[in-house]
């Protein structure tokens, strides 16, 4: 009995030794290399760090860093990617308007786009509860949410639903504006009308909360009204598209001729761009690794046509180059240069020249033929496009106008969105390799909207097929 | 303490009482049946410590205090034998084997049975299966052993190690491989770090009433894995070296060659002009001939315009430039390893030590693996009631691994896209970067240039102490450790590949990985006439902390020299750590009765860090229950009857492999921009996430027939409850997928395990074994209707892993155009009616047909799971010759080709490489065929996912064949060793298979991924015993 009781000691200091008290703290693991969202909104540190976030997500190159950029010239008549081999598969069927609704192309940037739009909801929604940030930043945080959103809520409008001009009750995209949780009830396509309706109010109480920043990597008061300019543009409401436009250039200066080359880094006419910088960015997934003919994918071409549009004195047509030791055949374009390394150039969104070009294009829709006149020369005269002033009226004006927007901003991701805001004709003549000519009537229009993707089809029992955009 | 000291000094005392006074035995120990003397056998005296061995010869001589004592004699392998000295002072002693009760012992959850008192369906694979086959990781070895085990290699990567599934596949996304148990400690890191010939036994837990105990992780079956011990005995020692050589194990579907992609890419770009871009057949033919060679990227012959105008090779053309990728990439690999095995003990001290180094130079360029690996196993008894023992497995192992998948850097990837026009070489010897499948990615070149290195060391340490505190009842307290620490580099240079457009990126990660276990088992144990009663009861702490530390740096001032010294520019550095703990109570009753009827139940109660606070806790429990046949007296004895046992068992258990921090809503780090640092959403909160949990019933019949036939029959049924599963979202979620247990799960199935002694005789015997296993998984519920993603399905009523795509129906014949049936009555989409693009199929189906994608329905088209599958062996004997070998089959089931897709991808990668078969693409004078059009750059969609790819994956192959020579032992002791074997073996040597790709062994979920394909090895090997 003594012999069990010894035992029975050893046991204990054994059991002693190798006991653990399981209270409940024991079962408790926090993550320390991420952050509760609920602690993200308690000071000022973090939520400014949120809102850094959401422009980085902003400059993925599944949405603004490329994606949406590239493929709104490619669904154009100026540019286009070199024939086989040479494109490595990137973005072709895009380019011979043959997508379908599970292609990458169709997916990614839709993802991206509402990945986006989540983060900017958090921003919208609970900045004015930061506990520890003053007024003005409070209203920053919330401000830029709010271009955010209406920044990726317009380009995705254009890209998947129909022009909101043909029909303002046509079903668009999904018009998410608050935070919501997984279980939350799914959104159905709104209409053009209420998507727009959005942006307009979110770009209203942003050019009242927002001031003006130094910094053109941030959305500001300015980069609002320029984004609220391109709303007004595609609902045809002119005169509120002109003055926001004027708002939006008033007292910038444009690049003058000599330094009319700088589309990697910032220029003086910039509004926003997407800045990249040397540590920063996405290498070969980048609108220089495509579009400048060497170091890169360097897959981009400038349609014969399209090049000799240009006055032989324009400055801009130094921007193309028939050089055969590249491609013996077809234009290369080279208005977007790396900056020191692959990939390190930033991609300038919105400049002061587009402004111009929606004041002209909009003074001349109202008549207002001389301030258009004005407006024009302003981007014409500083590149010698003309050697004088337009004299030009009525559909005459607007078309320059138009033609103009094509020459100035090509590859800058306008000509898509540009056709089908007016409902013009798609015409791809000379060197295209994927010719297309159709006319707003024809049945084809359809390839001018992309499918709604079928990710979001398969996982929304709010969108089903019957949604599915006409032609997919 | 101070108690603890006395014991230890009252130890010391009662042996020094008993060496006091002394009389001497001696005698020889010899073995019954043969005569023969046995040398290393164990004699001591009862209760105490004093004893000796028997020497080569069999003799012994030991002091005795008095006649008064018992000497107790014991042999591994033999029946103790015990002698009451009185006055003898020669007591000669026979011993008798002991095999029928040895065999029987199996490792199960927290301590050991017999087969015949077991509740649970289980199955032991012993070390001879696992013993000297060159295989890096022991789970290898199992494919075809054992039913219901399902072993499936993805990658012929060297180290890698092969997926295993228990009886179906038990949770959609979360982990669902089996728990591994090693000396009774659950283990954390890679299986390839263990020594496969450190193994004396598996035990593959497969029912509930085998695996329960182990709760929130067994829902997945258990292997435990029992590691070699000492003997008590004469020390052994065995030397055991093995060399051989491998290579791809199938030769795969052909690539074009040079002049076979040059001709057809000037096909593509005819077509192209012609049907495409409405050119004349002139200007078509023009088109091609300017093209051809951009599009190709090389001229591999030696003269500018080697095609005629039907774009056939000029003769006499000569071919400059064949480059065949695939020789480029693989290569015959060489396993060598080496064992040295160290056994021996005392009756209270037992140690097993080994070294040993296994080396595979891999198949592909850049894939090797090397193990250095040492095994210490220690038990000692410190008195009459305690136990002590260690268990420790140091290892260093080396892997260099290629990226895989898509990735550009891939070289089996390269080897099957870049074509062979395009050289490895410049005609100046540098290499050639300029192919126009892969840019600036030479898989030769990058071979030669980058690294992907990972260094391991791992070190699994068990120490546990056992107290038998009364005859009845013992105390084990076991505490483990098991570490690994790695270090990757991955270094890409500065002038091409993944480095070129950063001048050169050098990273290093170091991740340590621990996890630590702690148990508490009570053992009372009590024995009557006519039953027996085993309770245990005991508890578990377990945790795991991982952390990661990882820097890199580009812009490299020097070539070739990876350290992060070197790099101009650093990149931001990483670190964090995550960790989970676990708390469980458990306890397990056992009861037999008169050896007819045995009944088990167990609960245990598990606590895990990784759920939400709502969901923190589990209960899982199991009954089973045997009953012997033949041991009833009503029983008639029948001459052809020998065993009979019926068992049935049902519990449940618990999946907890998720992420440590899944119930949080996350924002992560590293979201910055224009320099500043920003934060961004990375994960929704979730605070409803549980367990997911299995229900599982087996009945079993085990019998032995003839005395010569031993079969087993088993029937389960698991149903898997709350199944986490990424539930796709909506895009206004701001995620693709949440995870949910919103699925319900069964998979129900039944094995069959026969085993015949064809022959027994004294010089020869032939064995023969089949298992076989059917398995049908079905989703019973889930919350979302269906969900389709990729090539799949998953919907309720139907298999995981069902295909599901648009169905091909061939090439037109009139255009040449892909087809597809409309399938319009499918649910893929609810409208049913007829496309506008819909025609009557020209080929004759009677069924509509479109040439638009798009137009097509999906519908489904079978599953990636087996019908059945299972193992055939056949083992002979022969004096001492032995020869073996054994197939394993796969019958059903289908695979995806993605990568034979790609190589069939009808001009739409114009740069890509082609398989022959593409040559037989649709012409005007080739109108029937299955190959569409060939155009470059066509948007006839012929390429995108549907049934043109998806293959049958049955197969038929030789999984091992060996054959071996034992030296006679008369032979052996005049050159002074105790053994000496010389032994050759195959593995995977013969394949019978319709798949088109190298090998039809791959994923679970049936697609392909550009893996390094399996390996076929045969090995020469000499083990020496001393």
């Amino acid at each position: 009995m003594e012999r069990l009781y010894k035992k029975i000691n050893v046991l204990l200091i054994v059991m002693i030794g190798f006991s653990w008290s399981c209270s409940d703290d024991f079962l408790v693991e926090e993550p320390t290399a991420s952050l509760p969202s609920e602690n993200v909104f308690e000071s000022i540190q973090t939520a400014s760090a949120a809102l850094v976030g959401a422009y980085d997500a902003l400059s993925s190159y599944t949405f603004e860093g490329l994606y949406w950029p590239i493929m709104s010239d490619l669904v154009g008549e100026d540019l286009m990617l070199v024939p086989g081999s040479g494109n490595w598969g990137w973005f072709v069927e895009t380019y011979q308007l043959e997508v379908l609704p599970n292609y990458t192309w169709v997916d990614e940037p839709w993802w991206a786009a509402y990945k986006i739009i989540y983060d900017a909801n958090q921003l919208v929604a609970f900045a004015k509860d930061i506990p520890d940030a003053t007024d003005e930043q409070k209203k920053a945080i919330e401000g830029e949410g709010r271009v955010i959103r209406a920044y990726v809520m317009l380009k995705l409008a254009q890209m998947y639903a129909p022009a909101y001009h043909t029909n303002p009750d046509a079903p668009s995209i999904m018009n998410v504006s608050v935070p919501v949780d997984a279980n939350a009830e799914d959104f159905p396509r709104a209409t053009n009308r209420e998507v727009y309706t959005q942006i307009e109010s979110d770009l209203l109480t942003a050019i009242d909360k927002l001031g003006s920043y130094d910094d053109k990597g941030f959305f500001d008061k300015r980069a609002a009204q320029a984004i609220l300019a391109r709303a007004y543009l595609d609902m045809h409401e002119w005169e509120k598209a002109s003055k926001m436009a004027q708002a939006a250039h008033e007292g910038i200066e444009l690049m003058k001729r000599e330094d009319y080359y700088g589309f990697f880094y910032r220029n003086s006419e910039t509004i926003f761009t997407v800045a990249f910088n040397a540590t920063d960015n996405n290498t070969y997934l980048t609108i220089p690794s495509f579009y400048w003919p060497e170091f890169g994918y360097s897959s981009v071409r400038a349609n014969d046509e399209f090049v000799n549009k240009f006055a032989s004195a324009d400055y801009r047509k130094r921007f193309f180059l028939l050089y055969e030791d590249i491609d013996p055949d077809r234009n290369l374009v080279l208005k977007f240069e790396h900056n020191g390394q692959v990939g390190n150039a930033e991609r300038i969104s919105i400049r002061a020249s587009e402004m111009y070009l929606i004041e002209a294009e909009c003074e001349a829709e109202l008549g207002n033929f001389s301030a258009a006149q004005d407006a024009l020369w302003e981007i014409q005269e500083r590149v010698s496009a003309r050697t004088s002033k337009s004299t030009a009226t009525g559909q005459d004006l607007i078309n320059e106008v138009l033609l103009e927007r094509r020459k100035e901003l090509f590859g800058e991701g306008f000509r898509w969105n540009d056709i089908k805001r007016r409902s013009l004709p798609f015409v791809r003549e000379g060197d295209h390799w994927a010719k297309w000519n159709f006319t707003a009537s024809d049945e084809d229009y359809f390839r001018l909207t992309f499918p709604i993707p079928q990710s979001e089809i398969d996982a929304n029992p709010q969108i089903n097929e019957e949604d599915q955009n006409v032609g997919y | 303490m101070k108690k603890l000291l006395s014991i230890v000094l009252l130890s010391f005392m009662i042996m020094g009482s008993v060496v006091a006074q002394s009389m001497k035995v001696e005698g020889k120990v010899i073995e019954k049946a043969t005569g023969e003397s046995l040398p290393g056998v164990n004699l001591f005296i009862e209760g105490t410590q004093v004893g000796t061995i028997t020497n080569i010869d069999g003799f012994y001589s030991l002091e005795v205090p008095s006649g008064d004592v018992t000497l107790v004699y014991s042999f591994i392998g033999m029946q103790t034998v015990k002698e009451v000295v009185r006055d003898r002072t020669v007591i000669n002693v026979a011993l008798a084997p002991e095999s029928e009760q040895l065999e029987d012992v199996m490792v199960v959850a927290y301590g050991t049975t017999t087969k015949e008192a077991y509740t649970g369906a289980a199955q032991v694979v012993e070390s001879e299966i696992i013993e000297d086959r060159p295989v890096t990781s022991f789970e290898k070895a199992l494919q075809g052993t054992t039913a219901g085990l399902q072993v499936s290699s993805s990658s012929g990567q060297p180290g890698s190690t092969a997926t295993v599934r228990i009886r179906g596949i038990g949770s959609l996304s979360a982990n669902s491989s089996p728990l591994y148990v090693v000396d009774g400690v659950p283990m954390a890191g890679s299986l390839s770090d263990l020594n496969p010939n450190d193994i004396e036994s598996l035990t593959v837990l497969k029912d509930a009433a085998a695996a329960s105990l182990y709760g929130s992780r067994a829902a997945n079956g258990v292997i435990m894995v029992t590691t070699k011990k000492g003997k008590a005995g004469k020390t052994s020692i065995s030397f055991n070296s093995q060399v051989g050589i491998s290579s791809r194990v199938g030769d795969g579907y052909d690539l074009m060659n040079s002049s076979q992609i040059y001709e057809q890419t000037w096909m593509g770009l005819y077509n192209w002009a012609l049907y495409q871009d409405k050119q004349t057949i002139e200007e078509a033919i023009v088109y091609a001939q300017d093209n051809v060679k951009e599009t190709v990227g090389f001229n591999p012959f030696g003269v500018d315009s080697p095609l005629d105008d039907n774009g056939k090779v000029i003769p006499g053309s000569k071919v400059l430039t064949d480059t065949d990728w695939r020789d480029e990439v693989y290569k015959t690999g060489i396993i060598q390893n080496y064992n040295l095995n160290v056994a021996g003990g005392t009756e209270s001290t037992k140690v097993y030590f080994s070294l040993g180094y296994f080396n595979d130079s891999g198949t592909t360029i850049g894939s090797d693996f090397t193990r250095y690996s040492a095994k210490l196993n220690v038990r000692h008894k410190v008195n009459d009631w305690i136990e002590a023992g260690m268990s420790n497995h140091l290892s260093y192992t080396e892997t260099n691994a290629p990226p895989g998948g898509g990735a550009g850097a891939n070289p089996v990837r390269s080897a099957e896209i870049i074509n062979s026009a395009s050289p490895v070489y410049n005609p100046d010897g540098t290499f050639n970067w300029k192919n126009k499948a892969a840019f600036d990615f030479n898989p030769v070149g990058l071979y030669e240039y980058d690294i992907y290195e990972y260094k391991t060391k791992r070190s699994l340490l068990n120490a546990y102490l056992n107290f038998k505190l009364l005859p009845s009842l013992s105390f084990r307290t076991t505490g483990g450790i098991d570490y690994s620490g790695d270090k990757g580099l991955n270094y890409y240079n500065p002038y091409h590949g993944n480095g070129a457009g950063v001048n050169g990126r050098s990273t290093i990660a170091s991740t340590e990985n621990v996890n630590w276990n702690i148990s508490n088992i009570l053992i009372w144990k009590k024995q009557t006439n006519n039953s027996s009663i085993e309770v245990l009861a005991g508890q578990e702490a377990t945790g795991n902390d991982y952390e990661v530390l990882q820097g890199a740096v580009t812009d490299f001032s020097v070539f070739d020299m990876p350290d992060l010294v070197w790099g101009g520019t650093p990149v931001m550095p990483v670190s964090y750590s995550t960790g989970w703990t676990m708390v469980s109570y458990l306890s397990q009753g056992k009861w037999n009765y008169k050896g007819k009827y045995n009944l088990s139940a167990s609960v245990r109660g598990d606590g895990s860090s990784r759920f939400g606070e709502k969901n923190k806790y589990g209960l899982f429990y199991s009954v089973g229950g045997g009953w012997h046949l033949t041991k009833e007296e009503w029983m008639p004895k029948l001459s052809w009857l020998n065993y009979a046992k019926l068992r049935a068992s049902y519990g449940t258990s618990g999946n907890s492999s998720i992420g440590n921090y899944e119930s949080y809503g996350l924002y992560g780090s590293g979201a910055n921009y224009s320099g500043y640092p920003g934060l961004t959403p990375v994960q929704l909160e979730n605070q409803e996430i549980r367990w997911e949990k299995n229900a599982a019933l087996n009945v079993g019949l085990e019998a032995t027939l003839f005395k010569r036939l031993d079969a087993s029959f088993e029937w389960f049924t698991r149903k898997s409850e709350d199944l986490l599963f990424d539930k796709p979202l909506s895009a206004s979620k701001g995620f693709p997928s949440i995870k949910t247990n919103l699925a319900k799960m069964q998979n129900t199935g039944i094995e069959a395990t026969l085993s015949y002694g064809v022959v027994r005789s004294k010089d020869f015997n032939y064995d023969v074994s089949l298992n076989i296993s059917k398995y049908r998984n079905e989703i019973l519920e889930m919350t979302t209707d269906e969900i389709k993603s990729g090539t799949k399905l998953i919907e309720e009523g139907a298999s995981l892993y069902q295909f599901f795509m648009r169905e091909w129906a061939g090439v037109n014949p009139d255009n040449g155009k892909p087809m597809w049936y409309t399938n319009v009555a499918s649910d893929d989409e609810s409208n049913s009616t007829e496309p506008g693009s819909a025609y009557l199929d020209p080929l004759g189906s009677g069924k509509q047909v479109t040439s638009e994608y798009s137009d097509a329905e999906r519908v489904r088209l079978g599953l990636a799971i087996p019908d059945f599958y299972g193992g055939l062996s056949n083992s002979f004997n022969y004096k001492n010759i032995d020869f073996s070998f054994y197939f394993y089959f796969s019958v059903g089931g289908k695979v995806y080709n993605n990568d034979y897709a790609v190589n069939m991808h009808d001009g739409t990668n114009p740069g890509y490489n082609l398989a022959v078969d593409a040559a037989n693409a649709w012409t005007p004078n080739n109108r029937y065929t299955d190959v569409p059009r060939y155009m470059v750059d066509g948007s006839d969609n012929g390429e995108e996912i549907s049934s043109r790819y998806l293959e049958d994956a049955s197969y038929l192959r030789l999984k091992n064949i060996s054959i071996g020579y034992n030296l006679p032992q008369n032979i052996c002791e005049k050159i002074k060793m105790s053994g000496l074997r010389v032994f050759a073996s195959g593995e995977n040597i013969w394949t019978l298979s319709k798949f088109k790709g190298f090998d039809p062994e791959g994923a679970l979920n049936g697609t392909t991924a550009n893996s390094i394909p399996g390996v076929k090895v045969f090995t020469f090997g000499l083990k020496v015993d001393l």
